[in-house]
């Protein structure tokens, strides 16, 4: 795409194609609210479109402009929302996770969705559920040291995708 | 260089950045990792990934990614569209009002000085074309001025590349070039066209567009039968 190129309607469409999953997943994991996260990503569109001049692919790809931009929509909308008057009184208000928190949890679920559904499991099994190894590969069928392979693949392979999501150290 | 004892301890690298592994086997493979640059580079990188883990919810990344209404797309472009008519408004006004203030002065001088009588105060004329195919929008407003008639052209729903060539008719049929533009798909700009023929004898507007023809009466003009040396056929 070339510089500015986000002005035709046409690139809007493919853009909205390829990264409207992400935004919106990134939009609901921030807001929690499916109405909210919509409207956040219509607002990341049209504030691309006026801005489409200003995209330059020398400087970084469409998908990070985006999101660039999404973040700057879910800071207003979050404010916005901060700012409208609280239902229940006295009632206990959701944890607000911090922006870059929550865009980094949301790139790890991402990324653990795009692994391998073998990697994936041995990973649920073994790190979130905490079963033995051993307990593992008896339920799998296989030898123990398959299930520490899958940890260590499974673990590259997240690495793999969080970079090319734009994850840096 | 990896060697066969690397390949024999790679595949414990991940327990290990998970904190797994325990025993002659934790033991060994430190031991290992001390003599080993490339295994405790690759054990440091697995170890980051390892440490963003609890970010991540299990119950979360199980389940399919949520994707938004299916509309969200047309509501997108809806709002686009939106605020594209808003722009357009917009640039219309600042035309209209650019030629009440100086711009209609100058032609008036002209008028005066240069073409006595052109225009011939024949008021601006906003030209839709009916009887379109589907998807298919042209609009047209034409401007007297003492040079002939200028013409904001704007078209939608062609086929984009598709070169337009616009034309006026004068009272006798002849068609006096107005000039070419091309159409591009999302450019909601007006082409700034304008031809030899006053705006008081021009019956009719046609543009060409690709191999189609597109053809608009144009009222208010008055009606003559002298010739006018300024109409030449279209090539």
């Amino acid at each position: 795409m070339q510089s500015g190129a986000l002005k035709r309607e046409r690139d809007v469409r493919e853009a909205y194609s390829a990264h409207s999953g992400e935004l919106f997943g990134f939009a609901l994991r921030s807001l929690g609210d499916s109405g909210l996260a919509e409207e956040a990503v219509q607002e990341t569109f049209l504030r691309a479109w006026r801005a489409g001049d200003r995209f330059d692919p020398q400087i970084g790809s469409l998908r990070t402009w985006l999101f660039a931009i999404l973040r700057n929509v879910v800071i207003d909308l979050g404010r916005a929302r901060a700012a409208r008057p609280r239902v229940a009184e006295g009632g206990v208000e959701p944890a607000v996770e911090p922006l870059e928190e929550a865009l980094l949890s949301w790139q790890v679920e991402e990324a653990m969705r795009r692994i391998g559904e073998d990697h994936r499991r041995v990973l649920i099994e073994t790190h979130y559920r905490g079963r033995p190894y051993a307990e593992v590969a008896a339920e799998l069928g296989v030898p123990e040291g398959t299930i520490k392979s899958r940890v260590y693949y499974g673990l590259r392979a997240l690495r793999v995708v969080l970079e090319e999501m734009g994850y840096e150290d | 260089m990896k060697t066969e004892r690397c390949r024999e301890w790679r595949p414990l690298l991940g327990a290990y950045a998970l904190g797994d592994l325990s025993g002659e086997e934790l033991t060994t493979l430190e031991a290992h990792l001390e003599g080993c640059p490339q295994c405790r580079a690759e054990a440091e990188q697995l170890g980051a990934v390892a440490r963003l883990l609890p970010l991540a919810d299990p119950d979360r990344f199980s389940q399919p990614a949520p994707r938004p209404a299916a509309d969200l797309g047309q509501r997108v472009a809806g709002a686009i569209s939106s605020e594209q008519r808003v722009q357009r408004r917009h640039r219309r006004r600042r035309f209209g009002f650019a030629l009440g203030g100086a711009a209609a002065a100058a032609a008036a001088v002209l008028v005066l000085l240069i073409l006595p009588g052109g225009g011939g105060g024949t008021p601006e004329q906003h030209v839709e074309f009916g009887s379109l195919p589907g998807g298919v929008k042209i609009y047209a407003t034409l401007e007297p001025h003492a040079f002939g008639t200028e013409i904001q052209m704007y078209v939608k729903g062609v086929r984009s590349g598709t070169p337009c060539h616009v034309y006026l008719r004068g009272p006798r049929g002849k068609k006096v070039s107005a000039g070419t533009f091309i159409y591009r798909w999302g450019d909601d700009s007006t082409a700034t066209l304008s031809a030899a023929l006053d705006l008081s004898r021009t019956r009719a507007i046609g543009v060409r567009a690709g191999d189609r023809t597109f053809i608009a009466p144009v009222e208010g003009g008055e009606a003559t039968a002298t010739s006018n040396s300024n109409e030449e056929d279209v090539t």
